[in-house]
C-alpha cells in the first residue's frame, strides 16, 4: 500500500465563481488506477468529488481527464507510473472544454461536431427497394476497423492545439469518423461527407500528431490525411487553400525538386486574391526589410528529372 | 553483461555507432528553408561544424522531403522521393544522414521506417529509382543535428568547448512536433517530456525554461489556411514561455522559426506582447562556441536576438 495525494480541480460551475483545488490523502496500492483512487477518495473522505466513469476499463470513453499535465483516460492510467516523488497525483478536467463541475465537463461541442457528420450510414437506395442485405468485403472492411474502436473520449480533442485556439475546427475524432462512412462502400454520400467535413475545416489540420495518444490507437492524424486524400481524389471543394495549398507544393516539388516558398505563398492564396495577398503582405515586408524574403524563382536541383520521373510514374496529382 | 573484452580506449558507445558516425563524416540534408529564407540556419550550421570537427557532406541533387504537405495527395510519393536521397547518401559512402530541421526529421524517419520495414514497398521504391539507375539499400539512418550533438559529440565534451557560456540567460526550448512525435516514427526520447534541447542549452550555459508549450506546436503549417489561427497558437505559446520568465527561444525546427519569429507581432494585439528572439538551435550553439556573433545571421531575424544578448554581456 502506498499514500497517494490527489491534487484535485474543484468546481462547481452553479455555486463557484472561481476554481480551487482540495488534496486528498488515500491509501491504496501504488499499482492502482488513477480512476480507483478517485473512486476511494469520493467513497472514503469526500462524496462531493465529481468525475465521469462507467467501465472501468477503457471501453466507455467517460473518464477521460488531465493527468500530471496529461490528458488521458484515468481508468487507464495507473498511479505509480504518473505520480511523483512524493507520490502526487494531480487532477484536471479535459483541456478544450468548459468545465461543469471538478473533473465533469460540458462535452457538447464534442457531440455537436459529431452530430454535423450525420453518423449513420446512408446507402444510395432504400433498404425497402434493396433486396439482399448489403455485403463489405474483408479487405473494404479492414480500412474501417481502426476507426471503429473510437470511444468517443475526446482525448484527442482535449489535446488538439487547433481546436484549443479555433473551436470551429471539427477536431480529429470528427473527422477520422467522417472517414469511417466516407471509406464505407454501403455510403452513398461520400462526395457531401466530403464537402461537410471540409467546411468544418479538415483542412485545418496543423500535422501536429499531438492526437497520436488516442488510448485506443485510432490514429485520428492519419485518418485525417486519407480525407483529404479522398477530397483530391473526388475534387471535392478544389478552389479552397486547403487543396490548392497541397496541390502547389506538390507542383513546385516536382518542376525544381524543392518546395518554392514564393509560388506556394501566391499558388495558396491565389495569384489575383489581392485582399488574401495584401493580409500576408505586412508579415513578407518586415521579412524582405531584414532581407530575408524566400527567393522569387528556384533553381531546379541537380538531376530533377529524376523527381519528375517519381512523380509521373506515381501519377501525383500537381493542379 | 557482455563477456566480451573492448579495446581500453573505444568508447562503450562505440558498436551502436554507424560506419560514417565514426569517420566524423555525415551526409547533411539541409532542407529547403535552410537554403530559402532561413540561409542564416545554413551558414550557422556549417560554422558549428568546423567548430565541432565534424564534416557535413551536404546531399546536393537531395529532393524537399515532402513537408508533410505532399503525403496530402499521394500516400507514395514522399516515401519514394526520400529513397532516392538514401540511395544518393548510400553512393557517397554515408549512411548517417544528418537534419537541421524538426518537420524534415520526423517525415524522412517516417519514409525509411515505412521502407526498411517492408520489403514490399522497398521494392516499389526501388523499382522507381531503377529507371535511372538508383537502387537504396536500406542502411541509412536519419538524425537530427540535435542528437549528434548528444550522441556523437557528448554534453560534457560540448561543455568543455565553450568558450562563451550563456551567463544564465533563460532560453526557452521549442521542439517543434515532428522531432518527437509521433514517438513510433522518433523515438529518440519522449515525447512527452523531452530533454535534449534542456541538456543542450544548460551545457552551453544558458539555464532551461519549462513551460507547458515547449512540446506543443507553432501552427506553421495552417498559417495560409485560415486567419489568425497559427497566430494565436504562436501567442498562446509564447505568452506561456514569458510567463516562466523566457528572455529567449531556441528551436531545432526552420518552421517553427519563421512561425515564433514572424507571428509574435501579430499575435501580441490578444495574447499580449511577448517579443521572444527565437534562435536557430546551430545559431546558439556556434555562439556559444566561439564563432563571432556577426557571422550567425543575428540581423535576419524580426524579433533582433542582439538585444538579449547585449542586456546580457554577452555581445558589446
Ligand atoms: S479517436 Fe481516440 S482519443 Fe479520440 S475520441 Fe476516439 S478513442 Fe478517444
Ligand atoms: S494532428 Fe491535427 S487533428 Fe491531430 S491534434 Fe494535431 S492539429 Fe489536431
Ligand atoms: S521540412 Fe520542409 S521545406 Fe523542408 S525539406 Fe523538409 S519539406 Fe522541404
Ligand atoms: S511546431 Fe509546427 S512547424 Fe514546427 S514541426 Fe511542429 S507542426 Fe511543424
Ligand atoms: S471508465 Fe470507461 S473508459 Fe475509463
Amino acid at each position: 500500500m502506498a499514500k497517494i495525494t490527489l491534487d484535485i480541480f474543484r468546481f462547481d460551475e452553479a455555486t463557484d465563481a472561481v476554481p480551487h483545488r482540495d488534496a486528498v490523502v488515500v491509501d491504496v496500492p501504488e499499482t492502482t488506477t488513477v480512476l480507483d483512487a478517485l473512486e476511494t477518495a469520493k467513497a472514503e473522505i469526500d462524496g462531493s468529488i465529481s468525475f465521469r466513469r462507467s467501465c472501468r476499463s477503457a471501453i466507455c470513453g467517460s473518464c477521460s481527464m488531465n493527468i500530471n499535465g496529461i490528458t488521458g483516460l484515468a481508468c487507464k492510467t495507473p498511479c505509480n507510473t504518473v505520480m511523483d516523488e512524493k507520490g502526487v497525483v494531480v487532477v484536471d478536467p479535459m483541456p478544450n472544454f468548459q468545465p461543469m463541475k471538478d473533473l465533469v465537463v460540458h462535452m457538447d461541442p464534442f457531440w455537436d461536431k459529431y452530430s454535423r457528420l450525420k453518423p449513420y450510414l446512408q446507402p444510395a437506395d432504400a433498404d425497402s427497394t434493396h433486396e439482399r442485405e448489403r455485403r463489405v468485403s474483408p479487405e473494404d472492411m479492414k480500412k474501417l476497423v481502426d476507426v471503429a474502436n473510437c470511444i468517443m473520449c475526446a482525448t484527442c480533442y482535449a489535446l488538439c492545439p487547433v481546436v484549443s485556439v479555433d473551436p470551429a475546427f471539427a477536431g480529429p475524432a470528427a473527422i477520422a469518423y467522417a472517414y469511417r462512412f466516407i471509406e464505407d462502400v454501403r455510403d452513398g454520400q461520400r462526395k457531401e461527407r466530403i464537402a461537410q467535413i471540409s467546411e468544418d475545416y479538415l483542412w485545418l489540420c496543423a500535422h501536429c500528431y499531438a492526437c497520436s495518444y488516442c488510448p485506443k490507437h485510432v490514429d485520428p492524424h492519419d485518418r485525417i490525411i486519407d480525407v483529404k486524400r479522398a477530397s483530391i481524389k473526388d475534387r471535392v471543394l478544389m478552389n479552397e487553400r486547403g487543396p490548392r495549398h497541397a496541390l502547389v507544393v506538390s507542383k513546385t516539388i516536382k518542376q525544381t525538386g524543392m518546395l518554392a516558398e514564393t509560388e506556394v505563398i501566391q499558388g495558396t492564396i491565389g495569384r489575383f486574391n489581392v485582399r488574401g495577398l495584401l493580409k500576408v503582405a505586412p508579415l513578407g515586408l518586415r521579412m524582405a526589410a531584414k532581407g530575408k524574403m524566400p527567393p522569387p524563382f528556384v533553381k531546379p536541383i541537380p538531376k530533377v528529372d529524376e523527381v519528375r520521373t517519381i512523380f509521373e510514374a506515381l501519377e501525383v496529382p500537381v493542379s | 553483461m557482455s563477456t566480451t573484452l573492448l579495446p581500453e580506449d573505444l568508447p562503450l558507445d562505440a558498436h551502436t555507432r554507424t560506419r560514417s558516425a565514426q569517420t566524423k563524416r555525415y551526409g547533411f540534408f539541409p532542407g529547403c528553408v535552410a537554403k530559402e529564407s532561413c540561409k542564416e540556419l545554413f551558414n550557422s550550421t556549417m560554422l558549428l561544424a568546423d567548430k565541432l570537427g565534424i564534416e557535413l557532406i551536404e546531399l546536393t541533387a537531395a529532393s524537399c522531403c515532402g513537408a508533410s504537405v505532399v503525403n496530402d495527395v499521394n500516400r507514395d510519393v514522399a516515401r519514394v522521393l526520400n529513397a532516392r536521397t538514401y540511395a544518393q547518401a548510400e553512393a557517397l559512402g554515408l549512411d548517417d544522414v544528418i537534419t537541421i530541421c524538426s518537420t524534415c526529421t520526423g517525415h524522412m524517419r517516417a519514409a525509411n521506417k515505412e521502407l526498411r520495414e517492408s520489403e514490399a514497398r522497398m521494392d516499389h521504391a526501388n523499382a522507381i529509382l531503377g529507371k535511372f539507375g538508383a537502387k537504396y539499400q536500406g542502411t541509412v539512418t536519419v538524425r537530427h543535428l540535435l542528437w549528434l550533438l548528444i550522441d556523437d559529440i557528448g554534453l560534457d565534451n560540448l561543455r568543455s568547448m565553450v568558450v562563451h557560456p550563456l551567463n544564465g540567460l533563460k532560453v526557452a526550448p521549442f521542439y517543434g512536433c515532428h522531432i518527437i512525435r509521433p514517438e513510433s516514427v522518433n523515438g529518440w526520447e519522449s515525447a512527452r517530456n523531452p530533454h535534449s534541447l534542456e541538456d543542450v542549452i544548460e551545457a552551453i550555459g544558458g539555464e532551461a525554461v519549462d513551460y507547458a508549450g515547449k512540446t506543443r506546436c507553432c501552427g506553421f503549417h495552417i498559417q495560409l489556411e485560415k486567419d489568425n489561427v497559427a497566430t494565436d497558437m504562436v501567442g498562446q505559446n509564447m505568452r506561456m514561455a514569458k510567463e516562466r520568465g523566457a528572455e529567449a527561444v531556441i528551436t531545432p525546427c526552420p518552421l517553427c522559426h519563421l512561425a515564433l519569429d514572424g507571428y509574435q507581432a501579430d499575435s501580441a494585439a490578444r495574447w499580449g506582447r511577448t517579443d521572444l528572439p527565437t534562435f536557430h538551435l546551430p545559431q546558439l550553439v556556434a555562439f556559444a562556441l566561439g564563432v563571432p556573433p556577426d557571422k550567425l545571421g543575428l540581423n535576419k531575424h524580426l524579433i533582433d536576438p542582439r538585444d538579449v544578448l547585449v542586456d546580457r554581456d554577452l555581445i558589446a
